[in-house]
């Protein structure tokens, strides 16, 4: 009777399953690569949006503080997508006639909202909220990375929960005295008027009531 | 303590329901004709199908700004507006919450007077009414599709054509109303048109109480009670906490003096039905409707009012004696409170009865009549039948439902207007679209007279007009809805502005003195079987019969849904045969309707039960054909005498939560006899879990520790908290199939015990959250840690760690969890999904929840405090049941506060852990039922 198999069929056996062994983890591999990856979490894009309207100018050049537009930002969860009318607050004095702002004075004239595309955000299932960070001296470049050098707006970061536990962990030294969330050019070395209290950025968790290791890292803070 | 011997159905568990007990999942043990390798396809078909999950389109990333940002708005927060919901025509007053003009959820306002901020399930579940997609979206003509412009068009020849005739011929038929603007529109069209009839539809809570006014006093008032001021109460068939529109002003008037330990109210009821008074009163006894009147002749006989009327039985008799000598012990501040369904003459009596006490003008009182008064519905009927009415005019009711004894067809032009295409509406020419409440500029007043304003929350969702606008129209009005109302209210716009930001003005109602006359003696009991015709606990008329949240809330004493019942006592259904679901046909007098039977502990022998407000026809597609239509077999009567009941040769199921998710355990319902009577710790048994040191707690002070504690004492069943939590929560309904698979979400149950004799048993309500066990079974049993524990003691689930193992359900010993065995909230129509409460997740199918001691307020509570860099106040985190419970039943917060109202709570004897053997430590703790000893 004849072989069924060849001499040589063991090694292609051996080889095919490594060959689809090799495969599955290589697969896998790609897969965990692609969605850990910067380019599914949409970091570093800047989306078409409406206006070409750049940070870097209103905050770098023109020293417009991030209050002025964003205007719930220590009251509320949102910090407030400013309405039409606080671009016109100034536009309607400065660049009248500019073609770029074009759409905002068409959405005043026809009462119809610009519809912007949203470069930060987090999941529904996250319950964030912007009142807090700032009250508590986390500033906004933390998150948000160098507005004020950005000349189209992108995301700095991937937003995911190992990176929002490491701050909720170790806030210590990502926090500032409240009054200067809002300056892109603080840092320890210059703060500028709002200096850290003596006890460095340490002495900030405890000025803040803030308790890391209880309060800040159990699922409902931020799932509910 | 007394732990009590409870059961939950009569005649106890059968060996079916004690398998179903046994099993962890009941709802699984139906799988129907399934086999070994059916449950492998179908278990590798929703493998498959679970990786497709996954595959969503992704969330738009549109931003949209508004283009002038409206002042006093944020997007992520919620605005509140005290506005009011319309009840048998009385406004019941609200303080609404909307998100970026959405409104989200309805609570009591808590500067009114009538309420101060609690609510009932009523209240609760009008806010689903303004999304229910079965409104009517558009002007009908037969049936298709007109506009307002042909309605106006077509109006504008009748009203040359009544100007002529005077409006003879019309007739405009209304539900109860308060509503100042609306009278006084109704008497302008009247001046305009003299010859034109209007007619009220009577409020179905009310009774024969305009009667019995009449028969007393010779003109109709309106009667209020007070029972903050009444130290004894005996209640003959009188609801007064049961549901209606003044449940909410009357259960806080209870509780203020149930709640006094010092001067605790007796409250002894004699009824033929089991209702919630009679579940909360010190005594109950079971006695036919018919009856009634002797006992109220015998107590005014005894107070020296007539004589002592024969064909008492013995028991009867001494009963009599006890009420009346507590009445007049109390005299003065006491209160005989007969039932609006009782024959006129003998509410009467009662009257007389209070006023020779002393007690009218303190524990029961009169003022002017508050609702609209119209002309007399007999006499429109006739009118309609001998075909004298050209115009039948319905607005905002729906008279072919709710008033079957009307020939409405007989009309030769018939128009409704209303919310939904209902009965009226299909019976009508035209139909015209009205507005939801929380759409409208209206008012109207609350139970106590107080004039409540109604404002719009949100611009119509559908091309509607509001009912003041319709009525406008009839005289040819144009002014806006607002001016319609403001033009009622002559005050500066200051006060104006006020009187809407605080949603009421002025005063109660005024009392006037009267004195009740003698009345004629009422008619003589009839044997035989009798009938008694009830408004359902939920349901009410019929009006909302489409409103889900309410279809699904357990009726409290029955613990059914989706149905109504025939009531029977257990004597009856063992006469007859009868088992739960049995269909029985009751007959009187030609006509007949037909209902499943249930056996309802605590009713009077020879007395059934029907219940109004179901077998509607043309309700939606929530409220159609659900249950039986009882108000054509009533007509006008209340109580029918000697009624016919026959066993059918069918049954129905009906759906019933009275078995689901029985727990068991010694001392589950604890009573003491006294408000010093000690209710807690057991006897030290062995637990399964390593005992915590006497004096550990998980968190010393100031930390929060968040617990709550439940009063049995206090809780009347009304089931406000079920839907209040359903509506916070956004909770699904999963409708009567799902049910009766055990498959129901309410987070907050109620549960309903009885104990002693089916023929005369005490009723127990115990409301079930999760208990935030300090040992939570649930956190040893889940695999992938979705459900934890928080430092604050909140057991916290994690839905998007859940993988729908359903172990957690399985060790929770107070069976509180719920799990999506179906997709219940993806299918929803995008108008329901606009209630949502956008601070909690939607949960999806295979996903495990239930209570979170509403997290999300204590995290708004805890944000704001920290923000603010202050302590969070001592009841400043208020959950969504406890903000609703009329008899504050129900107390939340931090038990490390000692000024908290829980932890006060927690301090009484009367404090109590449900099995508390099992040595979980629960944080949802009971204060013992007080039950003093007194004879029934």
């Amino acid at each position: 009777m004849a072989q069924h198999f060849s001499p040589t069929a063991d090694t292609w056996l051996r080889a095919g399953v490594a060959a689809v062994a090799l495969a599955v983890v290589v697969g896998f591999a790609v897969l965990f690569a692609w969605v850990r990856g910067q380019d599914h979490n949409d970091v570093a894009r800047t989306p078409p949006q409406p206006v070409a309207f750049s940070h870097k100018h209103h905050v770098a050049q023109l020293g417009i503080d991030c209050r002025y537009c964003h205007t719930s930002v220590e009251t509320a969860a949102d910090a407030g997508l400013p309405g039409t009318h606080i671009c016109m607050s100034c536009h309607s004095q400065v660049w009248t006639n500019s073609t770029l702002l074009a759409p905002v004075r068409a959405s005043l004239a026809h009462d119809r909202s610009l519809v912007w595309q949203r470069v930060a955000r987090v999941p529904d299932y996250v319950y964030f909220r912007h009142d807090i960070h700032v009250a508590k001296g986390v500033p906004c470049s933390e998150c948000h990375g160098r507005i004020d050098r950005m000349q189209l707006t992108y995301r700095k970061v991937a937003f995911e929960m190992q990176w929002c536990l490491d701050c909720h962990r170790n806030p210590a030294t990502r926090l500032r005295p409240a009054a200067a969330v809002t300056d892109p050019d603080w840092t320890p070395a210059t703060p500028g008027p709002n200096p850290l209290p003596a006890g460095g950025r340490k002495a900030m968790v405890a000025a803040y009531h803030l308790k890391p290791e209880r309060d800040l890292t159990h699922c409902a803070v931020c799932h509910r | 303590m007394t732990p009590v011997d409870i059961w939950r159905a009569p005649g106890g568990p059968t060996a079916e329901t004690l398998e179903a007990l046994e099993l962890e999942f009941p709802m699984l043990a139906r799988l129907p004709g399934m086999n070994r390798r059916t449950l492998l396809r179908v278990m590798g078909a929703s493998l498959a199908m679970a990786g497709l999950t996954g595959c969503k389109p992704e969330r738009s990333k549109d931003a949209v700004p508004y283009v002038t940002q409206p002042e006093g708005i944020t997007a992520s927060e919620a605005q509140y507006y005290a506005t009011a919901v319309p009840f048998d025509g009385w406004a019941q007053p609200a303080l609404a919450t909307a998100h970026v003009g959405r409104p989200t959820r309805l609570d009591g306002n808590p500067e009114h007077p009538a309420s101060r901020g609690k609510s009932d399930a009523f209240l609760q579940a009008a806010v689903l009414d303004l999304y229910d997609p079965d409104r009517s979206q558009a002007v009908l003509t037969d049936g298709a599709p007109a506009s307002w412009a042909a309605f106006d068009t077509a109006l504008a020849g009748w009203r040359t054509a009544w100007a002529r005739s005077g409006g003879a011929g019309v007739r405009l038929v209304l539900g109860p109303t308060t509503s100042p603007t609306l009278i006084a529109q109704l008497a302008r069209l009247r001046a305009a048109y003299p010859k034109l009839g209007v007619v009220h539809l009577p409020a179905v809570g009310d009774g024969l109480r305009e009667a019995a006014s009449v028969a007393a006093f010779g003109k109709p008032l309106q009667g209020h009670v007070a029972l903050d001021r009444a130290r004894t109460v005996v209640a003959i068939d009188d609801d007064l906490l049961g549901p209606g529109p003044r449940q909410v002003a009357q259960m806080l008037a209870w509780a203020t003096r149930r709640g006094d330990a010092a001067d605790r109210q007796h409250l002894y009821v004699a009824e033929p039905t089991p209702t919630l008074t009679g579940a909360a009163a010190d005594t109950r006894r079971a006695v036919a409707a018919g009856r009634l009147p002797l006992l109220v002749e015998a107590i005014a006989a005894h107070v020296g009012i007539g004589a002592v009327p024969p064909g008492l039985d013995t028991a009867e008799a001494a009963w009599a004696v006890r009420m009346t000598a507590a009445l007049r012990r109390d005299a003065g501040a006491a209160l005989l409170a007969v039932g609006p369904y009782l024959p006129p003459a003998t509410q009467a009596l009662g009257f007389a009865v209070n006023d020779r006490l002393g007690n009218s003008g303190r524990t029961l009182w009169w003022s002017e009549p508050i609702a609209a008064r119209g002309d007399d519905l007999d006499a429109l009927a006739a009118d309609l039948a001998a075909g004298r009415v050209d115009v039948a005019v319905a607005l905002g009711c729906n008279p072919v439902y709710d008033a079957p004894a009307l020939p409405w067809a007989r009309a030769r032009l018939r128009l409704h207007a209303g919310s939904h295409v209902d009965e009226t509406a299909r019976a009508s020419r035209w139909h015209l679209p009205l507005h939801h409440a929380l759409e409208a500029w209206s008012d109207g007043r609350a139970v106590d007279g107080t004039a409540t304003l109604t404002q719009p929350l949100v611009d119509p969702l559908y091309d509607t007009r509001s009912l003041h606008g319709v009525v406008a129209a009839l005289t040819g009005d144009t002014r806006s809805d607002r001016a319609i109302v403001r033009a009622s209210w002559p005050m500066p716009d200051a006060a104006w502005r006020r009187a809407v930001h605080d949603g009421f003005t002025g005063g109660a109602a005024v009392p006037v003195a009267v004195v009740a006359k003698l009345p004629a003696a009422p008619p003589a009991p009839a044997a035989g079987i009798e009938a008694v015709f009830r408004p359902d606990p939920t349901i009410w008329d019929g009006a909302r019969a489409n409103n889900a949240w309410l279809q699904e809330l357990p009726k409290p004493l029955l613990k059914t849904v989706w149905d109504n019942v025939v009531g029977v006592s257990a004597v009856l259904a063992a006469k007859l045969g009868l088992a739960n679901g049995d269909m029985v046909r009751v007959a009187a007098g030609g006509r007949h309707v037909d209902g499943p039977a249930w056996v309802l502990p605590g009713q009077a022998a020879a007395t059934v039960t029907l219940f109004l407000g179901h077998g509607r026809t043309a309700a939606g597609q929530v409220g159609n054909g659900v249950g039986y239509d009882a108000g054509p077999f009533r007509g006008s009567a209340w109580t029918l005498a000697d009624v016919a009941v026959t066993k059918l040769d069918a049954v129905h199921a009906v759906a019933t939560m009275q078995m689901q998710q029985a727990i068991d355990g010694p001392g589950i319902i604890r009573v003491v006899k006294d408000a010093r009577g000690k209710a807690g710790e057991n006897a030290p048994q062995d637990s399964l879990y390593p005992a915590l040191a006497a004096d550990a707690k998980p968190n010393s002070p100031p930390e929060p520790r968040w617990g709550m504690v439940i009063d049995l004492d206090k809780c009347t069943g009304c089931g406000a908290c079920t839907v209040a939590c359903q509506s916070e929560n956004n909770i699904p309904v999963v409708g009567r199939d799902q049910v009766a698979r055990g498959r129901v979400m309410h987070w907050l149950r109620v549960d309903r015990y009885h104990s002693g004799p089916v023929a005369a048993p005490r009723s127990f309500f115990q409301p079930v959250p999760c208990m935030h066990c300090e040992q939570a079974p649930c956190e040893t049993g889940c695999p992938v840690h979705a459900t934890v524990h928080g430092p604050d003691g909140v057991n916290e689930m994690v839905y998007n760690r859940c993988i729908g193992t359903r172990t957690c359900s399985s060790y929770c010993p107070y069976k509180v969890r719920r799990f999506n065995w179906l997709d219940y909230t993806g299918g929803a129509p995008a108008s329901v999904e606009a209630q949502r409460n956008p601070d909690v997740t939607v949960r999806a199918r295979g996903v495990m929840e239930k209570c979170t001691y509403c997290i999300q307020r204590i995290r708004t509570a805890t944000v704001a405090a920290a923000r603010d860099d202050r302590a969070i106040g001592a009841d400043e985190v208020v959950t969504a049941c406890q903000s609703a419970c009329p008899s504050g039943a129900i107390k939340f917060g931090d038990l490390n506060d000692p000024r908290n109202v829980a932890a006060v709570a927690r301090k009484d004897p009367r404090n109590y852990a449900m099995l508390e053997h099992l040595g979980v430590r629960p944080r949802t703790t009971y204060l013992a039922r007080i039950v003093p000893d007194e004879e029934a």
